[in-house]
């Protein structure tokens, strides 16, 4: 190789190698702006173009069918004929377009002139002011001459402008007269045909052509593209970026195009249209308008990533679904994602976040479902969850069990409660996977012999008032069947219908027989309260033989098996073990808690054990316990933030199998809660001791939902639900009704109402509660509550009678009355007859036959509706008057006939020739004559059950 | 077997012992290391244990994550750079024993040649390389982007940028303090003392080994055992909790070690003496004290007598006074690492009063 002097290279080889370098940084510029340009979601955009397009097509189509080829014919003609008749008026319309075109300049002109003459004036009005303010009067004077001069110019030329105008318009209706019949056609076809136009317009849009395709172009697409990330800023939800609340950005609608457009139903994802697009979401209608709400605030995910299918973090429902969408989109569980999307089957549960002060939520039936889960197992009462203070204890009292139940029952109970009945709520907290060996079983035994001992040893004196003197239980079996029992109870034996009806606010009624005392169960059926004051359970103001019948059926039902188990005695060596080694000497050492043992007697020994035991176990948190009184903390840790809890935070033990999600763990847990505790080695006092509610999968499913909801997100004010005073009352009226289960056996306003269900004919069943508000008066609301009377003489279901406190009565009218938006109290209007109106009451009265259904103090027929001599005192006007032009907007099952419907949503009149047949004076007139003819009293109320 | 034996061996006692020790028969038998043949072979050994590592999962999770792609890289250069280095300086080293001079001063390597094009068009060259490369791997290797900040929510675990996963590795055994403050300070004094300290001009402009031995050796070891070795330990060999992992092993964030670590004055006064602590804080840290005295001042005699004579009459007092505490200071680490394997010694001067624990 030659070298020149002063160089190491030779200079070609070098320009050689700078020309390859220099091609292969092109190559590589372009590979990078490419690798910029193509994106996954530019691909589903243009799919959607096509998508589009075809539906438009479709659209087309149907539109072309639709258009009546004879009319537009007609119309076409009618415009041809037009255009001939104005051919001989052709010179006087080409002189008036001539005027117009002429007149049109001098407004021009004038325009520009007028601008011209205003700007000045302004500027030496400014000038002149500032001439003065400066103390300069005589270049003010001068100034002033100068401002005048060219304001009268712009007055002058405004005032020519308005002349000009008018000549405009008139030389233009001279114009449209001579054109009426012409436009006239013209309007016509575009009446014909606006609709497809509009669908041309639209299917243009869709086309791919050149233009589009410059506007898409790489480098130039920053300019005005088609293609190009949509997105939601929504600032009354907002992400937590920790330091800082940033308003939430979703850009969902970047591949979910046509996720707010009604028609794509049929598609598959991401091209769908969100399923409740009118009524839940997304759609301008629906109560969650995309706008306002975004997509995430609900879903969950990372709303503003579009890099590619995980950027967002979706998540699938199930195993199945992250297959396929590992093979299509190369699904991976998301990385460093603190909120990936909520599996959609729990997505339900992001309503807590913003509804937080209502319990029962409209649409929201799997949450509700789920909610109602957490009330009636109890997951409240040993978990803190902010909102659900306000609940009472799910298990009965245990202050008085002395009279209900043995102590041997006690035992086994607590040792096995489905062993006993399977359907118990009460969980297991034995036998479970960390504490079946011989060594823990034993503990176990210990501490169940010695709670039993302390609640028994503690239970209060309770004498029952009535003494069981033995039934029927073939009657006792119909009464449970029609008086409302199962609107709280599912008992066993029953019908299977009424079972059906699954409420489970009361306990699962099987083997009574080998359980409660006899005359406890009498005394508890005719007055529940006798026994417990803060009982849900209302009294159905049954008479002796009633409630002796009912307890011959509950007696009949027996679990011999389990009252023969003995349980084994305490055994006292690992009694005291266990008070050392467990408690005595957590402070001090075990010496001193020897000691300290030595100096208690064996009983004390006992109730010390079985105290701690209650505390340890957390019994009280569900039981009212004698001696665990006031504020306890609740055992369990808090839930109120679970749904935001680090997956890293939760312990998955050695559990490999369990997916290592959020929704993953919290459903093993609900379905075997002490699996964490296996494979890892623990004493005794260590045990998880979350008990065992033997859930089915469709319960963990629903409660998982309400749990991953309890996030921590910081939800705005604005983005909140927040109550109006009048729904305020209500929701706290519904948490009353909710105390009190009213839900189990009323439809409130479409939620609920499971009994009312169970009937053929739901006329006889429990009335749906809808708008009670608007119903009833607040008086007679307040008076019946306390003193049910009948209604509706021939039903045999009953209203029972609670035992309301005065706060809970008064929440639960205001929620009704705010739920309606009426006010509490209202006097009621006297009747005023117009003339004539009475006898056109009485004639409709009559045409209508009212008096066969409603028959009470007119006709001796048995009545099929109820007294409507009563109304008066009952039911509001304006309830009245809506109820009788449609009765079934109240009670979809109602068998009054809709007289005055029209069929389509409006009214007509049912009699023809009165009241200038206006139904709504109609209506009101048999109104007014039923409130004329009612009583001022309420009917008498059944006797209650006193002791 | 062999991956549970590797777990077990790269524990930073047993690896940083064995590093310290293959660095020492590297400096002894430069002979060796500096040719081809070693160089290959070595190249050859490391691709392949490195492959079959690859092989396993959780070694190629720890591996492929974006953060640690540029220490691998980096495990490349530092290798290339320091076998080439020695490499060249054991060629000249042979070259000055047969009396010739280094390849550096041979006539035709002496010549001068021009700026432009030779230099700065092969800059430019670089550059646009460099470029290229930069813009491939942003094209394949998305940037590492986290979480937003969670101030009641740390990542676990929390790692600095790489280049600092040294500094953080002796926080373990440092207060933080000494090691991010005090520590880092004399690395930097000490690197920019070095031109001021070393005037020997032996080496300037060729590669050698033998002529500078103990500087070369002195560096290399501050730089591979200290500052790369622990860079390698903070990346790949901690995992959550800063708790130790082998190459091999699934980064379990629940896995507990049992590190109950105690002060010197602590072990002299309780376990020796068997008393309670003195209250006066000077007393109670007494042997703390002589210790760390007697480490910078105490050890000068010998120092001087053993190995500094030479130096000294060389450099100067000022020079070589700077020199050895330099050399003292950077020893710290290794010792104090040592005493912490072996009796778990949290801190030899433990004034938590002053913020002074060492």
């Amino acid at each position: 190789m030659k070298r020149e002097p002063g160089m190491a290279y030779d200079t070609k080889v070098l320009n050689k190698i700078f020309a390859v370098i220099s091609v292969c940084f092109l190559f590589v510029v372009i590979w990078v702006v490419l690798d910029d340009y193509i994106r996954p979601w530019k691909a589903v955009q243009i799919k959607a173009l096509d998508i589009e397009k075809q539906k438009v097509q479709e659209k087309i189509k149907e539109i072309d069918g639709s258009i009546d080829g004879e009319k537009l014919k007609e119309v076409k003609a009618q415009i041809a004929e037009a255009e001939k008749g104005l051919e001989t008026k052709q010179s006087e319309i080409t002189k008036i377009n001539d005027q117009i075109t002429e007149i049109q300049r001098k407004i021009y002109v004038q325009n520009m002139v007028n601008g011209v003459n205003g700007s000045q004036a302004a500027a030496y009005q400014f000038q002149y002011e500032h001439a003065l303010m400066q103390n300069h009067p005589e270049e003010a004077k001068k100034l002033k001459v100068t401002f005048n001069d060219f304001k009268k110019k712009e007055m002058e030329g405004k005032d020519a402008l308005k002349g000009l105008q008018a000549e405009e318009t008139e030389a233009q209706n001279k114009l449209k007269v001579i054109m009426a019949d012409k436009t006239a056609a013209e309007k016509e076809l575009k009446n014909l045909v606006g609709d497809k136009e509009r669908m041309l317009t639209a299917l243009a849009v869709t086309e791919k052509n050149p233009i589009w395709a410059m506007r898409n172009a790489p480098f130039i697409d920053y300019l005005d593209p088609t293609i190009k990330i949509r997105q939601y800023v929504i600032s009354n939800v907002t992400n937590d970026m920790y330091f800082q609340q940033i308003p939430k950005i979703d850009r969902c609608t970047t591949c979910h195009v046509f996720i707010d457009k009604p028609g794509y139903e049929d598609q598959a994802n991401p091209y769908k249209t969100h399923p409740k697009v009118d009524t839940l979401a997304v759609g301008v209608s629906s109560a969650h308008p995309v706008k306002e709400f975004g997509c995430t605030s609900c879903h969950g995910g990372v709303g503003d990533r579009v890099h590619d299918f995980n950027s967002p973090a979706h998540i699938p429902q199930n195993a199945e679904q992250a297959k396929e969408w590992k093979e299509k989109y190369h699904w991976h569980e998301p990385h460093k994602v603190p909120q990936p999307m909520i599996p959609l089957q729990h997505t339900e549960g992001m309503c807590i976040k913003c509804h937080t002060q209502q319990e029962r939520i409209p649409m929201a039936d799997k949450l509700n479902n789920g909610r109602k889960l957490v009330e009636d197992y109890g997951c409240f009462a040993c978990h803190k969850i902010e909102g659900w203070q306000h609940m009472k204890k799910p298990g009965p009292s245990l202050e008085k069990i002395d009279s209900k139940v043995s102590k041997e029952f006690i035992k086994n109970w607590i040792w096995s409660p489905k062993t006993f009945n399977p359907n118990s709520k009460m969980p297991s907290y034995f036998n479970q996977e960390n504490n079946s060996t011989p060594e823990f079983k034993a503990k176990n035994m210990a501490e169940v012999n010695a709670m039993a001992e302390y609640i028994y040893s503690t239970s209060r004196q309770y004498k029952p008032f009535q003494k069981y003197t033995g039934g029927n239980a073939g009657s006792g079996k119909e009464l449970i069947e029609t008086i409302g029992c199962v609107g709280c109870h599912m008992v066993e034996g029953i019908d299977d219908k009424m079972n059906a009806v699954g409420e489970r606010k009361g306990t699962y009624l099987t083997g009574l027989g080998s359980k409660v005392d006899p005359d406890w169960l009498v005394s508890w059926l005719k007055k529940p309260s006798h026994y417990q004051p803060d009982t849900v359970m209302p009294s159905f103001r049954l008479t002796d033989k009633e409630a002796n019948d009912i307890a011959a059926y509950l007696l009949s039902l027996k679990n011999k098996q389990f009252a023969d188990l003995r349980f084994p005695e305490i055994n006292k060596d690992l009694r005291d073990e266990i008070l050392v080694q467990d408690y005595f000497s957590a402070f001090e050492t075990v010496k001193a808690a020897q000691a300290k043992l030595e100096k208690m007697s064996d009983r004390e020994r006992t109730m010390e054990l079985g105290k701690r035991s209650i505390s340890k176990y957390g019994c009280y948190s569900c039981h009212n316990i004698n001696g665990f009184e006031g504020d306890l903390p609740q055992i369990g840790p808090e839930l109120t933030k679970e749904g935001s809890k680090p997956v890293e935070q939760f312990g998955f033990g050695q559990q490999k199998q369990v997916p290592h999600t959020r929704q993953g763990w919290l459903t093993q847990h609900l379905k075997t809660p002490r699996i964490w505790d296996v494979g890892v080695p623990k004493v005794f006092r260590d045990l998880n001791k979350m008990p065992n509610f033997y859930l089915t999968d469709a319960e963990v499913e629903a409660m998982v939902g309400v749990l991953l909801g309890q996030v921590a997100d910081k939800v705005p004010l604005a983005g909140q639900k927040r109550l109006s005073p009048g729904e305020k009352q209500y929701y706290d009226g519904m948490k009353v009704a909710n105390h009190f289960n009213c839900f189990g056996c009323h439809n409130i306003d479409g939620i609920g109402g499971g009994l009312s269900t169970a009937f053929e004919d739901q006329n006889y069943g429990p009335p749906y509660l809808t708008k009670q508000g608007l119903r009833v008066q607040t008086d007679w609301l307040y008076d019946f509550l306390q003193n049910v009377h009948p209604i509706r003489s021939y039903v045999k279901v009953r209203m029972p009678t609670f035992n309301y406190t005065q706060d809970q009565l008064n929440k639960l009218i205001a929620g009704f009355q705010g739920g309606s938006n009426q006010g509490t109290f209202e006097a009621q209007a006297k009747v005023v007859w117009e003339p004539g109106e009475k006898e056109a009451a009485k004639r409709i009265w009559e045409e209508m036959s009212c008096t066969t259904c409603h028959s009470s103090g007119f006709t001796k027929d048995e009545p099929l509706a109820p007294d409507l001599h009563y109304a008066k005192k009952r039911l509001r006007a304006d309830f009245m008057d809506a109820w009788i032009a449609s009765p079934q907007s109240f009670h979809p099952y109602s068998s009054m006939p809709a007289f005055w419907d029209d069929g389509e949503g409006g009214l007509m009149p049912a009699v023809e020739g009165i009241l200038d047949n206006d139904p709504k004076r109609q209506i009101q007139a048999v109104r007014k004559l039923i409130q004329e003819f009612g009583y001022d009293t309420n009917p008498k109320p059944f006797p209650k059950n006193e002791n | 077997m062999i991956k549970e034996a590797i777990n077990y061996l790269s524990s930073p006692l047993y690896s940083f012992t064995a590093f310290i020790v293959l660095f020492g028969l590297a400096m002894k038998r430069i002979d060796i290391v500096g040719t081809k043949k070693f160089g290959l072979a070595l190249l050859i050994g490391v691709l392949v244990i490195f492959g079959w590592m690859l092989t396993d999962p959780v070694f190629f999770t720890v591996i492929s994550l974006p953060d640690n792609i540029p220490i691998i890289i980096l495990n490349g250069l530092v290798f290339w750079s320091t076998w080439y280095a020695l490499y060249k300086g054991h060629q000249n080293d042979l070259r000055i024993e047969r009396g010739e001079p280094p390849i550096e001063g041979t006539p035709e390597n002496r010549e001068k040649v021009w700026a432009w094009p030779n230099l700065v068009y092969t800059e430019l060259f670089c550059g646009i390389l460099c470029t290229i490369f930069l813009i491939v791997w942003a094209i394949f290797f998305k940037a590492p982007l986290e979480e937003p900040a969670n101030p009641t929510w740390a990542p676990n675990p929390a790692k600095a940028p790489w280049y600092f996963l040294g500094l953080q590795e002796m926080l373990v055994y440092f207060d933080p303090w000494m090691a991010g403050v005090v520590l880092p300070g004399l690395i930097l004094v000490g690197l920019i003392a070095i031109p001021f300290i070393d005037v020997n001009p032996k080496g300037n402009g060729y590669y050698t080994f033998k002529e500078r031995k103990f500087a070369i050796t002195g560096f290399l070891f501050g730089w591979l055992a200290l500052w790369i070795f622990l860079i390698q330990v903070g990346t790949f060999l901690r995992g959550p909790n800063w708790t130790f992992y082998g190459p091999f092993e699934f980064w379990d964030s629940h896995k507990v070690v049992a590190e109950n670590n105690i002060n010197l004055s602590e072990i002299m006064w309780i376990k020796l003496f068997n008393t309670g602590l003195p209250k006066n804080i000077f007393l109670r840290e007494i042997f703390g004290l002589i210790a760390t005295f007697g480490y910078m001042f105490g050890l000068l005699p010998l120092i001087y007598k053993k190995w500094g004579k030479h130096y000294y009459e060389r450099m100067g007092a000022i020079r070589y006074y700077i020199m050895v505490f330099l050399i003292l200071g950077m020893m710290s680490l290794p010792i104090k690492m040592y005493l912490r394997w072996f009796i778990n010694l949290k801190y030899v001067l433990a004034m938590p009063e002053f913020e002074l624990n060492l």
